[in-house]
Order: C-alpha cells, then structure tokens, then sequence
C-alpha cells in the first residue's frame, strides 16, 4: 500500500516528462536479448570529436567509432540505423555503460589496466591505436618535449592526459605548469593566441584540431610519444556472448580489409568468390553465425552498411571529406599485413 | 490687482528650449561642461564599438561558404556566419528528423492558437483557457514530439486536449464575432434560452461528451513516427525542458509556499529545509547529483533516461524558487483579506484557494514571467551534462569537421538569440506589471 | 479557521444557526467527528507529512545503499585522506600532486570559489550602484548607455558569458613577448594572456611598525570623525573631516616606514624561459570569470540600486535640494539611507548568486570546488555520493550564513503591519 503511494507520488513528479520519453528497464536477460527485444542498439559515444564521433548539419553522427556502434547494429538488425546514439561526458562514460544505460560504448576510450579490471567493464580490440604528444609552435625552436622546462601546456580535464602530462613532467623534473580546459576548443584558441606554450594531447585529436588552426603549418607535432593509447570499445563485464557480438563485429572489419572485400565488391564477392575464407566470412559455407545468435549474413551486413576497416578510416580519419587528415601507412593503425597491429584472429 | 478678460488668453507656446530639437539636446546632453564632456566622450566610446562590431559581423562577414576554409579565403578579419546558418535545423531542432519538424513547429502553433485568447479582450473564460493549456497541452506536445503507440491513459488526455482546443477556438470565434461565450451560443442555437439552468447545462454536457466520443475513435486511428528523446535538441529542447520547468513548478512551488507558511511545524520545517536546500547550491550541482545519484536512488533495475532526470532536477529547483515567488505574493495580500475570509466562514482552503491565491497569483504573473526568463536561461547549464540544447548544439558547430574550430559566431549568435527572447519577455512582463498595478488602483 | 477552536463551539454555532435560519442549506446530520477537531487533524497532517518525508527517505538510502553494493561502488570518507593524483594550475596552498590528499583538493576548490565569489561581490557592487545611479543620470545619453548595458548583459544567459569573455576576449590579450604593463612602465602589473601577474611584496623586518603605524592612523581618523559629528549634533559647526583623514592615513604610515628604511622588497615578475616567474598570478580563466559575473552581477544590481533609488519619495528630494545640499550629497546622505532597506535584500540575494554562480567555472575550467573536486576529483576517485554532498554542503554553508546576517537586516528594517 504504502510502496504504491510512494511510487505514485514519484511518477506524478515524473509525469509530463514520463508521457512523452518513458522510463526504461534493465532486464535480467542477456544484452543481445535485450537489444533485440529493444529493436535498437543503444550505443555510447561522447560530446562530438573531430574524426571519431561528429554531428554533421543534418543532424546525424560521423566517425569512425560511430561506424563501430554502426556494424554492431547492422550484424544484429541488418540494418546500420538500428542504433541510438547517446553522447555521455566523460565524467560519466563509465558508470553509464556499467549501470545499464549504454549497450556498448565506442568512444575513444583508452584501455588501461585499472578500468578493465576495477570499474565493471570489459574492453574489445582496439580500433585505433594513438599516444599522447604536443604540439608546439614552429618559430619557437622547439624540437623534443624535453625542452619543454617550465612551459605552460594546455591540455583537457577529465582524461588521461592529464594524468601522463604530470607523470611526464615529474619523470623528467620539467616543471610543466598545466592549464585545464573542459573545452578543446577553448583549450585550442587558447594555445593559437600564445596562452600556452604547447597542447597535449592524443597525437590524432591533435592532427584533426591543428588542421583548422588559422596557419596549421606554423605548428608542428613533437616526436616525443608520452604514453600509449589504444582506444577501444567496451561492454558490460559479465556477459561474453555480448562480448562476442561486439568483438567479431571489429575483427569482421579488419578480416574484411584483409581480404580485400569492400562496401562495393561485397555483393560480387558473396555470389562469385572462390576464396574460402571469404564465404566462410560471408556465410555462404559454414555456420559461424551460429555462436553469436546472429542470422547467417550478419558479416555481410555489416561490410554491405559500412565497409571495411579501411574504407572507414579513410573516410573519417585518413583523406576522405569528413576526414581529420592522418595518414595511415607506416602508423601502428595499418594492417598486421603492412607492418601495423590491425590484426584479426582468423574467422573461421 | 486682477484683470479680468472675458476670453480666455490663448496659452502662449512653450519656450524654444522644451520643443525644439536644439533645446533638447541642450538639456539633455550638452547642459554643463562637465555633461558636455560626458556626452562626447560617451559617443566616441559607441562609435568605437559599433564600428568595429559592424566590421566584424557584416561588412568583412562572410554568409555564404562550404565550409571555414573558403571563410578564411575570403577574408580573415570577419565573422563566417555560413556555418551557423548551415547548422540552423540543428539549433533550432536538434537532432529531429528532418521530414518531422513540422511536427513541432504545428505543435509550436497549435501552443500560439491555444494561448491567443488569453490576450484577446472580447474572449471571456480566461481562466479555463488558462488551465486547460497547463493541463491537456503537455499530453498533446508530448505525444506530438515523440510519436508512438499511446496507451489508454494518453489517448483520454489526447482526446480531452483536442476536445478542449476545438472549443477553445470555436468559443474565441463566437466572442470575436458576438461577444458571446461559446455556451451561450450555443444555447441560443438551439433556442433553449429559457430553459432551466441544469437542462441548458446537461445539454452542453451532452454536446461535449458526443464531441469527446467522435474525437476520441477519430484519434484511434492515428498513427505518429515514433522520435526518441535522444533526438530531441537546440532551441526546441530548451523550451521543453523550461517549458515543463515553469508549468511543474508553479504547483509545486504554490505547495511549498502554503507548507513554509503553515501553522503545523512539521510541515513548516519540512518545507522550509526543502526549499532552502535546494535555494542554496548553484543549479550545476543539482544536475550533477540528478545524473549521478537519481540512479542510484531508484530501485534495481529501474533506470530513468537522463531527460526525466534533468526535466526532475529544473522542477525541483525551480519549485524552490517558485515557492519564494509565491510566498512574497501571499505575504503582499493584507492580513484584512484572511480575516475578511475567515469572517464568511472560510475555511483554510477555502481561504487560500478562493480569496488569497487567486490575488496573490495575479499579482504575481510579472514575477513568473521574470521566473521562467530566468529558466530559459538556466536550461543552458544542461550542455554542461551532455544534453544538446541550443548552447550544446551552438558548441557542436565547432567540432564538425568542414566548420571545425568555429565557435565564437556561434556564441554570438546564440548570444544575440537569447537576448532577443528575453528582453522582449521582460519588458512584456514590465508592461504586465503596470497594467496590474494600474488596475489594481481604481 | 475553518473549524473553530473545538467541536462542541462548532455544534453551538450550527446550533443558533439551525434556529435563526429555516433548515434549508443546513444539514444537521453532522455529528461529532474525530477528523473535524482542528488539533487532531493537525497533529494527522504533521505525521503523515514526516511518515511520507520519513518514508521517502529510507527508501532512497536503502536503494543507494543496495545499489552501490551491488555496483561494488566505494563509500565511507576515506577518500579524503588518500592521494590524489592530479594538478591543478591555480591554488592558494600548497599542494604537491602524488602527495597532497583529495582533502586538500577540496580545501583548494573551495578558497578558490570563495576567492573568486568575494572578488566578483565587491566589483559587482561597486558597479552596480555606479550604473544604477547613471540609469538616472540626466544626461540621456549616459543614461541610455546604462540602460543598454543592463539589458544586454541581465538577458543573456550567465555562461554564454562567461565562455565568450574567455574565448572572445581573454585568450585574445597579447602575447608573453608582447605584454601590457598597467604600472606605467614600473613592471609590477602586467597583463598579457597568459593571465595578469602582480609583483607580491615581501615585507622586511620592520615592516610590522609601518603596519602599526597604519593602524594607529586609522583608528585615529575614527575617533576624530565620531567627534565631529557630536560636535555637529550638538553645535551644528560642520568640520571637514575628509581630507585631513585622509592625510593621517596617508602620512604617518608613510613615515614611519621611511624612517624605518623602507622595509619592503618586491617578488618582481620575471620572464624567465617561457613565462614570467615570481610575483603572483591569475590564470585568464580567472580573469573571464571575474568580469564575466561582475558584469553580469552588476547589471542585475544596478536595477536593484534603481528601483531603491525610485522608491524613495520624490518630496525627499526636492527638500533635500531647497536646504541647499548639492546633488551629490543629496543622494549620499538623503537618498541612498532611505534606499537601504529597499536594495539590500535583492543586493544580498544577488551576493549569494554570485557565489553560487561562481561554479560556472566549470565550463572554462577554473579551478573552483565544482570543477576541482566534484568534476575531476569524483571522475579520478568515483566517491558520487560523498562528493557531490560535500560540495552541496558547502554551499549550504555559505547560503546559510549569508542568509543569516540578511535577517538580522531584515528584522532591524522591517516595518510591522498594523
């Protein structure tokens, strides 16, 4: 009796913004369940960034974890729109993803030790492999982070770079003073007008961000890298068939690159390919589908929606119109095949 | 020693000092040295600023771009309005789909159409117009925007808020055109003038409850794309969320005022603690506990997306806030009005619902409107938390990758919106007060 | 009240009525009824409203309580003795990252947000009564200008501000090479946007006379300014006190600390490697804040100081002139008293705004309690609940007390109806 009172009361709180979005449950079930139950993948990126989850002027995201949330929906739906998109600040990301709100999260997160192993949550493969740097200006003269004795670095709250930016500096006694930003933006224009002496951050971020510095080439990347940043998607911990899904999504990508089969060439690939790897992929000749609960085109879902690797990178990191400007070749991001760690168990 | 002329003398005109342009400007601006100073040192000042605003903004401008690269090739100095203007959907509409905006923009109208009567002077029954916007509109909107599949609860409120808005326009028609009031039309239709007053008013009854029927099997049959929250964004979502801001909070704050005034302790210091609390932290800590304790205040299981956990944490802030308002409103109704009350018999709620409130509240519209003026405002911390009303989206322009780094226009821009929406607020909440202070002193 | 004072007075009333009156709207079928008692229905509304408060209540801790175990959430206020990890580029103590504790994390936040809140206060005030009293002015234009300026400023939300004055305006000041000095060439102030740097001065040994010295004037100053106005109240002789004060303040101190040998060094700022050293600092997040709610502060006091000056009867005035005051002692000793009690309490509630919106500081990333402690220090250590009520209670603090001493004025000033 009592308890009905109580939640009446809370509902009547609740109630004109409960009738137009409604509540929503965590069911015991398991994730995959869940989603497709759900009709949509609720997948977790944050405040828009430059390369890897952007809002465009009409409205929809871009990027290359964004094409992540995007395969994942298209291997359980078939379809790349089955996904809502929720942008969390990063104060939040975590807690988000491990109390039910977000089915995955792609959203360049590093993966480190203490997170997989201390806040509920398991990481996937990473999709990018980045590593913290600074950008300086040219005229200064600077050419290695170790002369950076005493510099004022801006760098953004709430991240790791913070936490490198002040192991760096205590490493090698260089006195680094720290301007916060909770803005890069802010954090950037700060550094263009000459508030800082130098930005830190992830070496990619920076590319795309320096590209629209007034005169970018006044600006140069330092070689010095502080830390490695292998950005990953994550899921809930506990639950391997979700895992699963998420995890064989990414390597369905980078096997999909490897073997050359693209958004175009999928369809003529599935009818005429003799490479067995390919239909063993495709699902012409075996039933991997099978320990994912996924239908049997699930791969070629998710190459038909957004391509391969490659073709993903390119378009939003590499060279493409949406695209930050970072080459690939030679960078820790290119495939096992040209000396990169883009690497995927075999799919068979 | 008085002359007396058998006509009046013909006013002689004023000095040249009070009409002419020269005099005026004589006494208002050049009067002393000292002011004369003032005067030209001030026009230097505006003359600095607006030029170099007007340089920046419009003559170096640039309006039409692809992107901020082609803005720097045609000039580094001006402001590149393009990739605000290309981002307009966004800001007003979020992340909406674009073949649905009509459906808030009819749901804006439908909101203007409904409300009009209340500023028409031949309407009567102003005040059912009033409280049926704060009740049956929310459902209305709210299926409108997100789309669905109703249940039965929103299709009674859906039916009502249609039923209640066909009569809001028929009986503003029959006021602009007869001046009468809807249900004295009617009766007239029907010729039934001099019927007893309970057979006139169950056949108004009778009439509204057909309506309601065919109404309610005609909105069966529709079918409205469902719109996740998610979606919902810019210009649209502030007004959502101050929207049902100020509509929840005016009852809650109203509850809160009468319970810090009452006479039990209990109630008295409940209410009290309730409202300084929430009175004394800034708004940004009440949406950081909102996103990251609500969730763990609700029992297993039960997760509220996080627009009902801001939309909670603006209500409960704002009822605080509200309360204040209300209790300076009741503490302004002299203490003959609950005497006189109390005389007839009243009793306290009858007190308060039929002679303080009503007073107190009209005395109090200037201070609502300052209320949700001040609101409107707020909602912009939600960006803070990750929510893209209009200053999230305003600062998404920068991020996107043809428009990157671009963010001082649209500040500016929304700057310069807000301004618009506000000051034309405040000073209609001015003209408001004047007008009820006027009324006020017959 | 609705009932009177018990049930047999009510039944007395219903009675007399029932016999003056045919029984027509009276229904006598009322009988005595518990809930009828106005003290039992009193005592009922009181209970239900703890049980329901009460009730509310253990439900929330019980859900927080299973949901953190179940999360494997910390709880407890350990926190605030382990380390933290991370910096932060303004403080006003000490604090080593690695070694200093989220305590102090909290302690810096929270000296920075009074810092910033005080800082802003006295600016705004200030300004506000200048532009309150030039909305007044007789000179349209000025006038005009001040109304623009409270318009612009009161209509536009606080943190579009804030970030525009950092971005807009602050990151845009000149460069370290370039910087501005604003002691004229003296180099103990200078500006540039890197954030404004100070000299700090670095009192010698006898310093402590010259402070002396200043005390001994200035309490000097008081008694003499006391005793003139006896003097005034008793025999209407008007003595100058201003300027001869002022002197005192000014020349003995400086004496005394000439005499001494001039006991004071100056931590000069220094352009050393990239930026200046020594002296003291302000980051421009700082600066942007700063202006950012003393303006925005400032416009809503001006329309307070405005009405209170309005409010005051016109008649106050024109007497004041006809005894021959000039037009700015008229609004300093005739004016501005009678418009106390009228401006300070919206004054007082636009100080506690201020502290309260001095946590916008987030949005540009000053260090103050919100962004320091709740944000950053909640994100590295996950304490949510701990956290997030220690910085509410914070401001609670401040509000109460605030709100204390607004009372006190209240019921000094207060006019009692009837």
């Amino acid at each position: 009796m009592i308890i009905k009172t109580n939640s009446a009361s809370l509902i009547a709180v609740a109630a004109a913004a409960m009738a137009v979005s409604g509540a929503t449950a965590v069911s015991a079930a398991g994730t995959l369940d869940t989603v497709k139950e759900r009709g949509h993948l609720r997948c977790q990126v944050g405040p828009p960034s430059p390369g890897f989850y952007n809002l465009d002027s009409e409205g929809n995201w871009y990027g290359l974890d964004v094409s992540i949330c995007q395969a994942v929906a298209a291997a359980i739906f078939g379809s790349k729109d089955a996904v809502e998109f929720q942008s969390v600040s990063s104060q939040a990301r975590f807690t988000a993803l491990a109390n039910g709100d977000s089915d995955m999260l792609s959203r360049t997160a590093t993966w480190t030790m203490s997170r997989d192993t201390q806040l509920g949550i398991d990481f996937l493969p990473p999709i990018f492999y980045d590593g913290q740097g600074f950008t300086v200006r040219a005229d200064s003269g600077i050419t290695s982070a170790l002369e950076l004795k005493g510099a004022k670095v801006c760098v953004k709250t709430g991240s790791t770079s913070e936490l490198n930016l002040t192991d760096f500096s205590r490493l090698h006694d260089l006195k680094i003073s720290q301007v916060t930003f909770e803005d890069f933006n802010v954090r950037d224009d700060t550094y263009v007008n000459g508030g800082c002496d130098a930005v830190s951050n992830d070496k990619s971020s920076m590319a795309g961000n320096n590209a629209a510095f007034p005169v970018p080439a006044d600006h140069i990347i330092l070689p010095e890298t502080l830390s490695k940043e292998p950005l990953a998607p994550a899921v809930r911990q506990g639950d391997s068939q979700w895992r699963d899904v998420v995890q064989w999504s990414i390597y369905t990508l980078i096997t999909a690159e490897e073997l050359g089969v693209t958004k175009a060439n999928v369809d003529d690939m599935k009818a005429n390919s003799t490479n067995p790897s390919v239909l063993r992929m495709l699902g012409g000749e075996s039933n991997l589908n099978e320990g994912l609960g996924l239908e049997t085109d699930w791969a070629y879902n998710i190459i038909k929606s957004v391509g391969n690797y490659g073709e993903i990178y390119d378009a939003y990191i590499g060279s493409g119109e949406q695209a930050i400007g970072i080459k690939r070749a030679g960078t820790l991001n290119a495939l096992w095949t040209e000396g990169g760690l883009m690497y995927s168990p075999p799919m068979r | 020693m008085a002359i007396i002329k058998a006509q009046k003398t013909t006013a002689r005109a004023a000095p040249l000092s009070e009409t002419s342009v020269v005099g005026w400007l004589h006494k208002n601006l050049f009067s002393s040295v000292f002011n004369t100073l003032l005067t030209l040192v001030t026009l230097y000042v505006i003359y600095l600023t607006l030029s170099s605003v007007f340089i920046w903004g419009f003559w170096d401008a640039t309006f039409v771009a692809e992107n901020r690269r082609e803005c720097f090739n045609n000039s580094l100095t001006g402001a590149c309005w393009a990739g605000v203007i290309d981002w307009f959907d966004n800001i007003f509409y979020g992340r909406y789909p674009r073949d649905q905006i009509w459906r808030i923009n009819f749901g804006g109208l439908l909101l203007a159409l409904w409300m009009a009567p209340l500023w028409m002077g031949r309407v009567n029954g102003k005040v059912l117009i009033a409280v049926s916007v704060i009740a049956f509109y929310p459902f209305l909107a709210g299926y409108l925007f997100a789309g669905g599949s109703k249940n039965l609860f929103l299709q009674i409120m859906v039916t009502g808020a249609i039923v209640a808005f066909a009569i809001n326009m028929a009986n503003m028609i029959t006021g602009l055109t007869r001046r009468v009031s809807l249900n004295v039309f009617v009766i007239q239709l029907f010729g039934k003038t001099s019927a007893a007053e309970k057979s006139q008013r169950n056949l108004l009854l009778l009439l509204a409850g057909l309506v309601y029927a065919a109404v309610f099997f005609w909105q069966m049959s529709w079918h409205v794309e469902v719109v996740n929250w998610t979606k919902w964004g810019g210009l649209f979502l502030t007004l959502v969320i101050s929207g049902i801001g100020i509509a929840s909070a005016l009852p809650g704050g109203i509850i809160l005022a009468l319970g810090r005034r009452s006479k039990l302790p209990v109630v008295r210091v409940l209410s009290t603690g309730f409202i300084e609390i929430f009175r004394s932290v800034p708004l940004i800590t009440v949406l950081f506990m909102a996103t990251t304790m609500f969730p763990l205040f609700m029992p297993e299981g039960f997760v509220l997306n996080k627009l009902v956990q801001v939309i909670i944490a603006v209500v409960l802030f704002n009822a605080c806030y509200m309360a204040e308002t209300v209790r300076a409103g009741l503490q302004a109704i002299p203490k003959g009005q609950f005497e006189g009350a109390h005389t007839i018999g009243l009793g306290y709620w009858g007190t308060m619902g039929l002679v303080v409130m009503p007073q107190a509240l009209k005395h109090m519209i200037p201070n609502i409107v300052g209320s949700f003026i001040g609101l409107l405002k707020d909602t912009t911390l939600v960006s803070i938390i990750g929510l893209y009303d209009i200053l999230g989206m305003l600062r998404s322009i920068s991020k996107d990758v043809p428009w990157i780094g671009l963010h001082k226009e649209p500040l500016i821009f929304g700057a310069i919106l807000f301004f618009t929406l506000c000051f034309s607020m405040s000073k209609y909440s001015r003209h408001l007060e004047v007008k009820l202070s006027a009324g006020n002193k017959h | 009240m609705y009932a009177p004072q018990s049930h047999q007075n009510r039944n007395a009333i219903v009675t007399s009525e029932t016999e003056s009156m045919p029984a027509v709207r009276i229904r006598p079928k009322e009988r005595f009824n518990l809930f009828q008692d106005q003290r039992v229905r009193a005592a009922m509304y009181q209970v239900l409203a703890a049980g329901i408060v009460g009730f509310l209540a253990w439900y929330l801790v019980t859900n927080t309580a299973q949901n953190l175990e179940a999360r494997g959430m910390n709880t407890g206020f350990g926190f605030i003795n382990a380390t933290a990890g991370f910096d932060t580029d303004f403080k006003l103590i000490d604090y080593t990252p690695g070694v200093g504790t989220f305590g102090r994390i909290f302690l810096i936040g929270a000296l920075n947000t009074l810092l910033i809140s005080a800082l802003a206060i006295a600016i705004s005030t200030v300004l506000g009564f200048f532009v309150g009293v030039l909305r007044l002015s007789p000179n349209w234009l000025v006038a005009k200008v001040a109304l623009a300026f409270v318009e612009i400023f009161r209509n536009v939300p606080l943190l579009i501000q804030v970030v525009f004055w950092y971005i807009g305006v602050f990151s845009l000041l000149p460069v370290v090479k370039k910087t501005i000095d604003l002691s004229f060439g003296a180099e103990r102030v200078l500006l540039n946007n890197r954030g404004l740097y100070m000299a700090s001065p670095i009192p010698g040994e006898l310093f402590w006379m010259t402070l002396v010295a200043l005390a001994v004037a200035i309490i000097s100053a008081i008694i003499f300014r006391r005793q003139t106005r006896k003097l005034q109240d008793k025999s209407g002789t008007q003595i100058k006190t201003l300027l001869p004060s002022f002197a005192v303040i000014v020349l003995l101190p400086g004496l005394v600390f000439v005499a001494t040998g001039m006991p004071l060094d100056w931590d000069v700022p220094a352009l050393t490697g990239f930026n200046f050293q020594g002296g003291t600092s302000l980051p421009p997040a700082f600066l942007a804040l700063l202006v950012a709610l003393s303006i925005y502060h400032a416009a809503h006091i001006a329309e307070s100081v405005r009405a209170g000056i309005l409010s005051v009867d016109r008649g106050q005035q024109d007497a004041a002139m006809a005894i021959g005051l000039k037009p700015g002692r008229v609004m300093a000793l005739v004016i501005i008293p009678q418009a106390m009690p009228a401006i300070v309490p919206p004054l007082i509630s636009n100080w506690m705004n201020t502290v309260k919106n001095s946590s916008l500081a987030i949005a540009i990333g000053y260090a103050d309690i919100v962004s320091l402690f709740m944000q950053t220090g909640l994100n590295q250590a996950g304490y949510a609940v701990e956290m997030v009520g220690m910085t509410m209670a914070f401001y609670m603090a401040i509000s109460l007390t605030i709100s204390f001493f607004l009372n006190i004025y209240n019921k000094r000033v207060q006019l009692v109806e009837r």
